[in-house]
């Protein structure tokens, strides 16, 4: 178990990460959603002990990891956003040296990264320079590195990014099994499709705080009855959230294009109302929706702000 | 509770990183080798008969000179990589391994020392046949030296490339240092020809102690040392061993926000 006990990492007068507590469960899929510069990072390489926190502490399986980072180390394994290895070297030799340094023997290491070479079509590739490989090779190497090592804490910062998409589900399934094999995985991301698919729990951050940790589920439920209308306008017509604001069960409204979005506080029984409250200032309604909230709404709700 | 690998092994394989790096980076070596040669064969060659009515043999003490001088030259390419691997955030990844900050400088300057003594030693078997120095033994104590040198020269290259944040500041005050540390020694001019006021600065380097050894070695007849300059070169890696390690630290935790 990974335990962050108020936790704030400052650099200068920089609260990157601000009085974060929380844990995170052996074996269980862990997405860290934020903006960029929400502190992720931060708290990732506070984790790794490569930063030393400000105040609080990080507990690793029980044990401190400011006191023994070297132990700390050795458990975790990361996949930074941006690929971060040699690139004058191959794949084959960058996976080599990494499968090395983090202490796994010779057979271990060359037999795993023939398997991990071989799931993401990477053999032809495997001898050339990286930096003349694309950008989805690349951080499909990056990616490698932690397949290789299968550590008991695995961390993935963007994992899918620059990936298409039978790669991404390559990239999923296979942290997947990390986790059956009984990895704790940390998975850092700005995409909630991945983070809801994916993650047993997530932890929201925002501005170097965490502000709400729950499983996908259960924070989606916490917005139950605020539902949202979209309803598909001809033109839009700016006056037309102010006016559907007073009512109210309406807890927000805005156009995004030519949609006009509607946020219930809660009850559905209001669309005859609202239709009429459209059409009465001249608005024609073209087509209507109604869905249940997903994790970009309760990051909305937390935060104030849209990941995307 | 897992053991990890041993220090031992950590050191051995960042040093494995920083030679197959090297390796694949020819043209650094053919760069140096080029300019060593001409700097042996033409430069020393052609000053050599200048100072012959000095009845000094300017060749012998030059071609020492040149090896010390050029593998101080390498050892400075490690605080380069290590600038380059801050910028691109690979340090983030090199210091999550592992391994503690301090491992890591020793790892990365031995690692600096090893590729270095590796380039120069065909350049020294070359002198030492130039010198007509054939004994095996003193050529790889003369290796044993300059491997010491180029060891203090990496942690002081870490060194600046940990206090320097400027990309274009670094490559000026690294060319100085090299620059600084060659010119500023008895590597390739003998001190007793050095303006006054450097001959005090000289007589304290580091690379003139590396140089003044590998000579006493080859050249016995012309050249001593003594335990003096066994005790320059033994602090010079102390003390850059240390600022290293203490300014990678200061670097890692002073300022650097996502």
């Amino acid at each position: 178990m990974i335990q962050f006990k108020d936790v704030t990492k400052s650099f200068k007068n920089v609260d990157a990460v601000k009085n974060v507590t929380c844990e995170i469960r052996d074996r269980e899929i862990f997405g860290l959603l934020g903006p960029n510069g929400a502190g992720k990072t931060t708290l990732i390489m506070t984790m790794a002990t490569v930063y030393r926190p400000t105040r609080g502490e990080v507990v690793v399986d029980g044990h401190l990891a400011s006191a023994e980072p070297d132990w700390v180390k050795s458990l975790i394994g990361i996949s930074f956003q941006d690929p971060k290895y040699d690139r004058i070297l191959s794949a084959r030799e960058i996976l080599e040296w990494h499968a090395k340094v983090t202490g796994l023997d010779k057979a271990t290491r060359e037999k795993r990264i023939d398997e991990v070479l071989t799931k993401f079509g990477l053999t032809g590739e495997a001898r050339k320079r990286t930096w003349t490989l694309s950008g989805g090779t690349k951080k499909k190497i990056e990616n490698a590195k932690v397949f290789v090592q299968r550590p008991k804490i695995a961390v993935f910062d963007e994992p899918t990014a620059y990936l298409d998409v039978p790669s991404r589900l390559m990239v999923w399934e296979m942290i997947d099994e990390l986790r059956d094999e009984g990895s704790t995985v940390l998975l850092a991301t700005n995409m909630m499709d991945e983070a809801d698919r994916m993650s047993d729990r997530v932890g929201i951050m925002n501005r170097g705080e965490m502000v709400q940790v729950g499983a996908p589920a259960s924070l989606r439920g916490g917005l139950r009855g605020r539902d949202i209308i979209e309803m598909k306008l001809e033109v839009p017509i700016p006056e037309l959230p102010g006016e559907v604001s007073k009512v109210e069960e309406i807890k927000e409204a805005h156009f995004e294009g030519d949609t006009l979005k509607i946020v219930l506080s809660n009850g559905r029984g209001l669309l005859p109302h609202l239709i009429n409250v459209v059409t009465a200032k001249g608005g024609k309604v073209l087509s209507v929706s109604l869905k249940e909230p997903t994790l970009e709404d309760v990051f909305l709700h937390y935060t104030g702000m849209k990941l995307s | 509770m897992s053991e990890g690998p041993s220090k031992l092994f950590i050191i051995r394989v960042l040093i494995e990183r920083d030679l197959r790096t090297l390796v694949k980076s020819p043209f650094i070596l053919i760069n140096r080798t080029i300019f060593f040669l001409i700097q042996l064969f033409v430069f020393a060659f052609l000053v050599s008969k200048l100072a012959s009515s000095l009845n000094f043999n300017y060749f012998d003490f030059y071609s020492v000179g040149a090896v010390i001088s050029t593998i101080t030259s390498i050892a400075f390419i490690i605080g380069e990589d290590l600038f380059e691997e801050e910028e691109l955030g690979l340090l983030d990844y090199l210091l999550s391994l592992p391994f503690g900050h301090s491992l890591f400088v020793v790892g990365r300057a031995l690692g600096g020392a090893v590729r270095g003594l590796i380039y120069v030693t065909p350049m020294m078997i070359l002198v030492a046949y130039l010198d007509g120095y054939f004994s095996p033994v003193g050529v790889a104590g003369s290796l044993v030296v300059v491997f010491v040198l180029a060891t203090g020269i990496s942690g002081l290259s870490i060194t600046l490339a940990m206090l320097i944040r400027n990309a274009n500041r670094f490559d000026i005050v690294i060319a100085l240092a090299e620059l600084a540390t060659v010119r500023v020694s008895a590597a390739i001019y003998p001190l007793i020809y050095m303006p006054n006021v450097l001959q005090p600065v000289a007589t304290y380097s580091p690379v003139t102690s590396a140089a003044d050894i590998v000579r006493a070695i080859f050249l016995p007849t012309t050249y001593q040392s003594g335990l003096y300059e066994t005790v320059v070169l033994v602090l010079f890696v102390a003390v850059f061993f240390g600022l290293g390690s203490a300014f990678l630290f200061r670097k890692i935790e002073g300022g650097k926000f996502e």
